[in-house]
């Protein structure tokens, strides 16, 4: 009777507690504090979840849309098996976005550009994103010619496309030939994988073997082109994005699977502590009252 | 409904950008036509079938669809495709695709874009907007083509006078399809 009060009245005055039980009470209050802050983050992490699984689905749907479009746009370049010239001048249009919390998705976006900007130092490049902007701005900021933000946080309209289409294509001072889109292509919602959509000038797509079988007004493969192109950059945002949703969806469950296992183990941990200084008290106790 | 109207003017402005190129390049009258070279290699397997693919940025309207005869309103003129048509590349005005197959005829106004027909009788059409003529009010037609008309001899800017002819094109267009549809 008289051990279970004194173990009652114990939580006042454990912050009174010798030396020897002090660094106990100091890990106990630290353990206690973590795990507040892990379960804070886990809630966290997911709602983020539960987001991203939301706008993966839609992600997608406009996905499927996209591509459809843009396969039937590049079909005339697959039938006249367009092929690029030997020599042709490149631009890199890197497709990534401003989010974060997604996994690899930008760095794998930087590691591909980077690798071809190593092969062909004098390539220039175009950023879509803040992302990839930061991580090519370090290892080539003369490469860099534009770089546009506010993408990723809605599905990209063909506004949006049209208009990046245009900046770029209005740009005289950007001479190139064959145009390289990077983006992820969306493989599963767990997996991804980092592909280019390439783009050919309209030399190349009169010298393909099969385009002699077409009839066309000569003035209107300029702007065939142009209407290509913004549909390929079109096909990349809103792929890249699905990709980046699903990303961010595995990341989300992971880091909320971590946390929860990081809680179990700090739970344990805060157990055994806090029974520890019970059973100590206890021993104090005891040999207290035996040599009486 | 005139959110169908006023949504087709995000299109006419990104197509401002392209079409005041193609606007100024077909100026010239005599332009050149590049006539096939090559007859195709092998046309339809024998189904004498046409098959369709018309991909808008935003919706898939048809896809691998077996039909008899696409008409559109081409820059170069009015065409109708039937299957094993001559592997063609043509940019559409503003105005009325009919797709007709042994359903019926379905008309879409489409705001512009390009149809290419290919070897294997597969016709593709890419445009940036499109919709079925019952889904157009042609009330805010009217109203639509009022204000660009006074936007236009208002206008003391040359992209903004250049932008609302685009837009009054775009607004005949659609007047001329609503009224052809009403015949």
């Amino acid at each position: 009777m008289l051990v279970r009060s004194a173990i009652a009245a114990r939580p006042a005055t454990l912050v009174f507690s010798v030396a020897g039980q002090t660094r106990n009470m100091a890990t106990l209050k630290e353990i206690q504090t973590r795990l507040k802050s892990v379960t804070n983050i886990s809630k966290i992490t997911a709602s983020m979840k539960m987001i991203a699984s939301t706008k993966t689905t839609r992600a997608q749907r406009a996905m499927n849309v996209a591509r459809a479009y843009g396969q039937v746009s590049n079909d005339l370049i697959k039938q006249a098996e367009v092929e690029k010239a030997a020599g042709a001048k490149e631009l890199l249009i890197t497709v990534s976005s401003d989010k974060g919390l997604c996994g690899g998705i930008h760095s794998s976006l930087s590691r591909y550009s980077r690798k071809h900007l190593a092969e062909n130092n004098e390539v220039p490049v175009v950023i879509l994103g803040d992302k990839a902007k930061v991580q090519l701005q370090r290892a080539y900021p003369e490469n860099i010619r534009y770089s546009f933000n506010q993408l990723g946080s809605t599905i990209p309209t063909y506004d949006e496309s049209s208009i990046i289409a245009s900046t770029i294509l209005n740009d005289k001072s950007i001479e190139f030939d064959n145009a390289k889109l990077v983006y992820n292509r969306f493989v599963s919602a767990i997996s991804f994988e980092t592909d280019a959509i390439e783009c050919y000038p309209v030399s190349q797509i009169v010298e393909a073997p099969n385009f002699k079988a077409y009839e066309y007004q000569e003035d209107v493969l300029e702007n065939l082109n142009e209407f290509l192109f913004a549909n390929s950059l079109h096909w990349a945002l809103v792929e890249g994005h699905a990709a980046e949703m699903a990303a961010k969806r595995t990341a989300m469950e992971n880091a909320t699977k971590n946390a929860g296992d990081m809680i179990n183990r700090l739970t344990l941990q805060y157990n055994r502590g806090r029974q520890a200084v019970i059973t100590n008290e206890l021993i104090d106790i005891i040999t207290g009252a035996s040599a009486l | 409904m005139s959110l169908i109207a006023r949504s087709l003017k995000p299109a006419v402005a990104s197509l401002a950008v392209r079409s005041t190129a193609a606007v100024a390049a077909t100026g010239v009258q005599a332009t050149r036509r590049a006539y096939a070279s090559e007859a195709a290699a092998a046309p339809s397997g024998g189904s004498g079938k046409l098959i369709v693919n018309f991909a808008l940025p935003h919706q898939t309207v048809l896809k691998k669809h077996e039909v008899n005869q696409v008409d559109m309103s081409a820059v170069s003129g009015d065409l109708g495709v039937l299957a094993d048509h001559v592997p063609t590349i043509e940019q559409l005005k503003p105005g009325v695709l009919d797709i007709i197959s042994d359903a019926g005829s379905t008309k879409y106004f489409v705001s512009g874009g390009f149809a290419i027909m290919n070897p294997n009788s597969v016709l593709n059409i890419n445009a940036v907007e499109a919709f079925k003529l019952e889904d157009i009010d042609s009330q805010a037609v009217s109203a639509g083509l009022a204000e660009s008309q006074r936007l236009h001899s208002a206008a003391k800017d040359e992209k903004v006078r250049e932008a609302a002819a685009v837009e009054i094109e775009l607004y005949e267009a659609l007047q001329a399809a609503l009224a052809g549809k009403s015949k």
